[in-house]
């Protein structure tokens, strides 16, 4: 750092109460306050309704509207809107300075929001985790002994909620924002602040989430069905809010990697030289920019039923709660594949560079992830097969479910044929792409029992969906996520995690969940309801050997937590700038990488996966220096 | 150590990227913006066709729920006005007429207003609640997230004429390279002329002012005539 720098430091109360997250948590706290002040002076005890329920919704939207707002200027997200209403002119960067304090606030460099979201969705995946062990520890007595039956749907409900909306930017929001420029050999997104806003408002989301402990909780789940969701108490604004936060920062987030991928991509990087990680992320973004305004609305509408009193899902008043099924899972099921297919497009992105071999198919696996981009519009109504639609239409949503296993297994086939006859290293990274093979074909395989409308009227409902979407989910896209953590973080640090310490995480974790889920298969068949806090005494055994299961599931994340520290923070072993000798572009920079990325835009020359080409041309080379034009 | 990028480089010399990147991306971003503005309001054309086919207890549009067609009528007429403005200011821009664009700018964003606020008469004016059954529940739903839409959108166009007005003495001439992430240190202004980026995003604002006037049209239609 210069001396000019240095003499211009502002002193240390300054930078305590400057745009930051301590700022941010302060005008939060405090936007919340006026808030809930605000919403009773404009309503008050003398409504009658609020009389009647000693609940003042809009009171608590308000609180939370004002207190999001509050965050975000404390972050100093106010001030570029407000020089832009003065007429000042736009500009790109901001705080895109050294130090540990940049991870604390607005800051426009994308390798610095990449590891923000890698810490907050992982602080919050821990939370929904930790709910998760809660959740086994009632269910290892057949009747409630720990939680009330309120308490725990409530449990289960902000596991569901808060694994289902953090995790939708499990992999676009750490990795994605870090590498799609990379690999593209861009040096920002195309929208750096939008790109740190969608972060930020997520973490106001699962903030607001916890927070419906203080209201009662919520009784609905994750998916918020009406017309619990309007007879609910204020715990459920705390739902509504959160989700409708999370949309917003889907869709931005969608609306930023789309523009960033068509607009800024390198000379010579043609679509079919696309890396098939950003394919995903295309994927991935067209239906987080599309799915997400749906659930924004439909939460609206739900907002509007529980303070303006409208009626769109009031039965009595003219409305239907089935409007709100249909329209939840409009966005609920693309939802799904927005979880799911970024763990795709790890898997193909790390294959070729484990089997030395080119990714097999290329063509056809970027098929099958835009075919399961369509069709996942198409298919929403198998949600609702038990819940009274016309029987005339079971048959074609029927069918499109199927359907979806075509593109699906396009995936699939690709990852076998790339793995054939390679020469495969059995690195951290490579098992847990291994597991998902496992995992998601036993997702996939138990999901056409659900599609299919006799055995669905069997089994929605039970713990064997609930079993089925987490083979899917969390086999799918959760080992996929430590894949790509162990993959990138040499690159993204600098540092290397130890090796016997990840293979003793992957065997752990894949053990114990397959002997949480598996059963909970049968445990489903034999008839045990989801979010019921009792069962029959004859599943006893079986729920107590998930609950076990379970614990030692969630001791395998203590190893990867010890893992992470120890390996960061006290072993700091440094990694070599290219430790798996992989082709793309990404680890053709020193590691970490410099807040640039580029001295000089490279241009593409070479195929993404050339691998076990002998003498094959480098993918990239800087492109030649314009004379005069360096800045 | 890769050629594509050195710890030990000089800020200094990092090439500057494309000078129509900055275009290129806001461009972008109206289009796909547009596309989830589509499925936003989508979600509100459903919910009125379902709740109208379904007609729980008569209650979709009980008699006194009539909403001002002459309100509305002006509401939806002001607003496509304005994108029509717009749209004259951008072709004044292009043909180098910047005080025709700032005076037209500043027109459209005051039609803009008064539609807001017409919108805002025609709710304390209109004679049932939004419990009046499906239709008033979808008609409040609806014109509220649209007049919030058209809010954010003339925010965007407020944003563009006060920087025409405030640099309206600087001539400029064709955009001038947009210097983004190119300069020493990055602690700078980043976009060297500060009317480069006008054209490109009136060119972006013109787009998505027309199609949220055209959903507005749509609306018209839907919630007055049909």
């Amino acid at each position: 750092m210069s001396a000019a720098a240095v003499e211009i430091r502002p002193p240390v109360w300054r930078r305590l109460f400057g745009f930051n997250a301590l700022t941010a948590v302060l005008l939060g706290v405090g936007g919340w306050y006026l808030g809930w002040f605000i919403g009773h002076q404009v309503t008050g005890p003398s409504i009658d309704y609020f009389g009647d329920i000693d609940q003042n919704d809009i009171s608590i939207f308000l609180g939370y509207f004002l207190g999001v707002g509050g965050f975000l200027i404390g972050l100093g997200f106010g001030v570029y809107p407000w020089a832009r209403l003065r007429g000042y002119p736009p500009s790109l960067r901001e705080k895109e300075t050294e130090g540990v304090g940049r991870y604390f606030g607005l800051c426009t460099d994308h390798k610095v929001v990449g590891i923000q979201y890698l810490c907050g969705i992982g602080l919050f995946f821990f939370i929904g985790g930790l709910n998760a062990m809660l959740i086994r520890a009632e269910l290892l007595s057949p009747t409630n002994h720990i939680f009330p039956p309120g308490q725990y749907l409530t449990l289960v409900g902000m596991h569901g909620t808060m694994m289902m909306g953090m995790m939708t930017s499990g992999i676009l929001g750490p990795f994605a924002n870090y590498f799609v420029p990379l690999m593209i050999g861009a040096r920002r997104m195309a929208f750096p602040r939008i790109e740190s806003l969608t972060f930020w408002l997520l973490m106001a989301a699962g903030a607001i989430l916890t927070t419906t402990i203080f209201f009662g909780g919520f009784p609905t789940g994750w998916t918020g069905y009406e017309p619990l969701n309007d007879q609910a108490n204020g715990g459920m604004d705390a739902y509504i809010v959160f989700f409708a936060l999370v949309g917003i920062s889907m869709c931005l987030l969608g609306l930023n990697m789309i523009a960033t991928i068509v607009t800024m991509r390198a000379p010579g990087l043609t679509w079919s030289r696309l890396p098939i990680f950003c394919w995903g992320v295309v994927a991935t973004s067209i239906l987080n920019l599309l799915a997400a305004p749906v659930l924004i609305a439909v939460l609206a509408m739900a907002m509007l039923d529980r303070t303006a009193q409208t009626v769109f899902f009031n039965a009595s008043g003219g409305g239907s709660p089935y409007l709100y099924q249909n329209l939840f899972w409009v966005f609920g099921h693309p939802e799904v594949y927005i979880l799911a297919l970024p763990g795709f497009a790890i898997v193909l992105e790390l294959l070729p560079v484990f089997a030395r071999k080119p990714l097999w198919g290329y063509r056809l696996a970027v098929a099958g992830l835009l075919g399961v981009t369509l069709l996942s519009f198409l298919v929403w109504q198998h949600h609702l097969f038990v819940s009274g639609i016309n029987a005339d239409l079971r048959p074609f949503y029927m069918l499109s479910t199927e359907l979806i296993s075509i593109p699906t297994g396009f995936t699939f086939i690709c990852g076998l044929m790339t793995l054939w006859r390679g020469q495969i290293r059995f690195t951290v990274p490579m098992l847990f792409c291994l597991a998902w093979f496992f995992n998601f074909l036993i997702g996939g395989l138990s999901g056409v029992f659900l599609s299919d409308v006799p055995s669905d009227v069997t089994t929605h409902g039970s713990f064997f969906s609930m079993a089925h979407f987490h083979y899917t989910i969390m086999g799918g896209l959760v080992f996929t996520f430590f894949a790509a953590i162990y993959y990138w973080i040499p690159k993204m640090t600098g540092f290397q995690l130890n090796e016997l310490l990840g293979k003793i995480h992957f065997w752990v974790m894949f053990l114990a969940f397959n002997s949480t889920f598996a059963p909970l298969f049968a445990v489903g068949f034999l008839g045990q309801p989801r979010r019921v806090v009792s069962y029959p005494a004859h599943l006893h055994f079986l729920n107590e050997w998930v609950s076990v299961s379970a614990f030692v599931l969630g001791a395998s994340m203590l190893v990867f937590l010890y893992n992470f520290v120890y390996s960061l923070l006290f072993a700091r072993i440094p990694a070599p700038a290219n430790p798996w000798g992989s082709l793309s572009l990404e680890w053709q920079l020193p590691s970490p990488v410099p807040v640039h990325d580029f001295d000089r835009l490279p241009v593409i020359s070479g195929e993404p996966y050339a691998y076990g080409e002998q003498g094959g041309p480098p993918i990239a080379a800087p492109a030649p220096a314009p004379a005069g034009g360096m800045s | 150590m890769s050629s594509l990028a050195d710890h030990g480089t000089e800020y200094g010399v990092v090439e500057s990227e494309p000078p129509e990147l900055l275009g290129r991306n806001l461009n972008s971003a109206a289009h796909l913006l547009a596309s989830a503005t589509a499925f936003f309001f989508l979600a509100f054309v459903f919910a009125y066709f379902y709740l109208r086919s379904l007609d729980n207890d008569h209650l979709w549009r009980p008699k006194h729920v009539d909403p001002s067609l002459t309100l509305g009528t002006l509401v939806m007429a002001l607003t496509v006005a304005s994108a029509v403005i717009v749209r004259l200011g951008l072709d004044d821009h292009r043909s180098g007429r910047r005080a025709q664009w700032r005076l037209k700018g500043a027109v459209a964003l005051a039609a803009g207003v008064v539609a807001v606020v017409l919108q805002v008469v025609e709710w304390t004016t209109v004679g049932f609640g939004p419990a009046d059954g499906g239709y008033a529940s979808v008609f409040v739903g609806w014109t509220a997230f649209n007049v919030f839409f058209i809010v954010g959108t003339l925010v965007w166009l407020e944003n563009l004429v006060a920087t025409s007005i405030r640099y309206r003495e600087i001539p400029s001439g064709a955009p001038a390279p947009g210097h983004a992430s190119g300069d020493p240190g990055r602690m700078g202004h980043d976009i060297f002329d500060p009317l480069s980026l006008v054209r490109q995003g009136l060119e972006a604002l013109s787009f998505y002012w027309t199609f949220l006037a055209g959903l507005g049209v749509v609306a018209w239609v839907i919630l007055y005539l049909a």
